[in-house]
């Protein structure tokens, strides 16, 4: 119970997605593709693959790599033989019934008419040929004839097999409550133990039933019997009931019709909920079975700071984020996922500490943390304050040996700085930018610009930016 | 013999004076110092920065020195001095303290130095703060080292 609720806890919204979208195309195509010879090959492709997880699980690697070497030639041969019957089965359904559209209640043929049909034809010595196919294609057996898709009557066959008729030689094709196709032209049958009475459309008829898991009835014109073909046999058939029944076996409807549509929806209900698990299998086995480690170094990004305050240091700029998670999750981390946030809404003027724990850090769902290192940051924060500061004047260069200078005046004498508290506590004096000597002679004046160190420091608001000095010069030689 | 022995001591101390600057004054040995001096009974009455000092003057002030002349001196004359007590010379260059020199002053009134002697790298803006012991500031001279 306690895993699974633990494997509960881990689900994505992302994984719900995931399993909905596949379970939902596995079910599309079992439905597309059922009854089909492909199909069944997809379900052994699809055992291949279990067998070669299960082989895989078990440490069988030869085991493991041979079954996965038969699945990939197994979906190549797939795509190669049966190319005709998956085109066939594409072309046939447009995209919405592709994607979406469920599949309709299998149209019933109405197997009385023919069996009244087919015994009508015999009594009037006409001949015909009528073919219900299986769950094979026929379209690579047969010669196709004239397109027809005319509901099935009595009425009909009779008219198709009418001697004027000009279609009247070849095969009528029935599916479901039509007739498809009408003057078809059937394989004939090589086979040597063919009674001599049996003509042409026997052969025929044998010949379909030998290449196809089709039922074909055979009206003999000569005779005026009816025969059916199937698997290779064919036998002559006396009674309507029994015609009824054979015909009732082939189609797979010997069921009453209302049982036969519960079964089929029955069938259905239990694949879509087969997809689903199987899905769901599938996911658990990706996602749940790799538990993967990482480390990952993430920067820290501090949010609602006071805009009045500056940070001006922090122990560290980035921490390291111990995750754990499936592989696949794990590998599809961007590093925009993994965000590690610092409140700095309670923070104050200078040193703060703050823990770091799964409240700060954001992570993409089905990760885990578990671990952090540094488990805490140290954040400096400091507010630009204004402080006034003495000048002071930075001669620099030679004065000629018989002067001095003895006083100097500046104005102004002082400037205010903005800065940040601990910069201007570091700050003791403002220096001009160097004043020579070289050319200085006499007393005189000279304005001269600031050397503000360290350039984050600014000047306040109406400060000027330019001292004039005022500077008193003496001559050592008496006068 | 008293009055002989005087000058030569001076001379010593004078020369003993290095980059670290040391402590000089006009007189008396250093026992009996009583701290802290009450900051009400000492006045500075004035300060200057000089070439040398002659005859308990200082000579040349100036705000700006050759490093032709070798050294450079804080003059100080403190008026009244009530008790005996000391004061402090801090050099500064470039705002790095460079030299603390600790200097007594005894009643009623008091006249002391501070001297360094001058190095190549020494060129550039000083400043000398002038603090009692309890580092109350007198007053802040401030001057430039050139060629």
């Amino acid at each position: 119970m306690g895993y699974l609720l633990s494997l509960l806890e881990g689900v994505r919204w992302q994984d719900l997605v995931d399993i909905v979208i596949n379970s939902y195309i596995i079910f599309r195509l079992y439905i597309i593709f059922r009854g089909t010879n492909a199909f069944r090959v997809l379900i052994g492709i699809a055992l291949l693959w279990f067998f070669q997880r299960l082989a895989l699980f078990l440490g069988l690697i030869v085991t493991s790599w041979a079954i996965q070497a038969i699945t990939a030639v197994a979906a190549i041969i797939i795509i190669v033989v049966f190319r005709n019957e998956i085109r066939s089965v594409l072309q046939a359904k447009n995209l919405k019934s592709i994607l979406w559209g469920f599949p309709q209640k299998n149209i019933l043929t109405p197997l009385e008419v023919v069996v009244e049909s087919a015994f009508d034809l015999a009594q009037k010595n006409i001949g015909a040929l009528l073919v219900f196919p299986a769950k094979e294609d026929l379209k690579e057996v047969i010669q196709s004839g004239v397109i027809w898709d005319g509901v099935v009557s009595r009425e009909m066959i009779l008219s198709i097999f009418f001697r004027d008729n000009p279609v009247h030689d070849g095969a009528a094709i029935i599916k479901g409550d039509r007739i498809t196709e009408v003057g078809t032209l059937l394989p004939l049958s090589h086979r040597k133990d063919i009674p001599s009475n049996f003509g042409t459309r026997h052969r025929a008829a044998l010949g379909l039933s030998e290449n196809s898991d089709a039922l074909v009835i055979i009206v003999s014109e000569e005779k005026g019997s009816v025969l059916v073909a199937k698997m290779g046999v064919i036998k002559t058939v006396r009674r309507k009931e029994d015609l009824l029944y054979l015909l009732e076996q082939h189609t797979g409807i010997a069921q009453k019709p209302l049982e036969f549509y519960k079964q089929e929806k029955f069938e259905i209900s239990v694949m879509a909920v087969l997809s689903v698990l199987l899905v769901i299998s599938i996911w658990l086995s990706f996602f749940k079975g790799m538990e993967t480690l990482i480390a990952l170094q993430t920067p820290i990004d501090y949010i609602n700071r006071d805009p009045r305050v500056e940070i001006l240091d922090t122990s560290v700029n980035s921490v390291s984020l111990n995750l754990s998670g499936s592989g696949p999750l794990i590998k599809s981390i961007r590093p925009e996922q993994v965000l590690v946030r610092i409140d700095l809404r309670d923070a104050v003027v200078g040193e703060n500490r703050f823990a770091i724990t799964r409240e700060n850090i954001s992570l993409p769902p089905g990760i885990k943390l578990k671990n952090v290192y540094p488990q805490s940051v140290e954040v400096t924060l400091d507010s630009p304050t204004k402080k006034a500061f003495p000048i002071q004047i930075d001669w620099a260069g030679k004065l000629a040996p018989h002067l001095r200078i003895v006083s100097v005046k500046l104005d102004p004498e002082t400037i205010e700085l903005i800065g940040r508290n601990r910069v201007l506590s570091q700050v003791s004096t403002v220096y001009t930018e160097k004043i020579y000597l070289d050319k200085i002679n006499q007393s005189g004046t000279a304005t001269v610009g600031l050397s503000i160190r360290p350039p984050s420091l600014k000047t306040a608001a109406g400060t000027k930016d330019k001292v004039t000095v005022i500077f008193e010069v003496e001559s050592r030689i008496p006068k | 013999m008293t009055t002989r022995c005087k000058p030569v001591i001076l001379i010593f101390l004078f020369l003993c004076i290095n980059f670290a600057g040391s402590p000089s004054g006009f007189s008396q040995p250093k026992k009996n110092v009583k701290p802290p001096p009450d900051p009400n009974r000492i006045a500075l009455e004035y300060a200057v920065v000089c070439e040398s000092i002659k005859d308990f003057a200082p000579q040349n002030e100036a705000v700006v020195f050759s490093m032709s002349i070798k050294r450079v001196n804080c003059f100080t004359f403190f008026e009244p001095v009530t008790e005996t007590t000391f004061i402090y010379h801090d050099w500064y260059f470039h705002d790095k303290l460079t030299a603390r020199v600790k200097l007594t002053l005894k009643a009623p009134s008091w006249k002391t130095y501070s001297t360094i002697q001058l190095r190549e790298s020494d060129k550039g803006p000083w400043r000398i703060e002038i603090t009692d012991p309890q580092g109350r500031l007198f007053k802040v001279l401030r001057f430039s080292i050139v060629d």
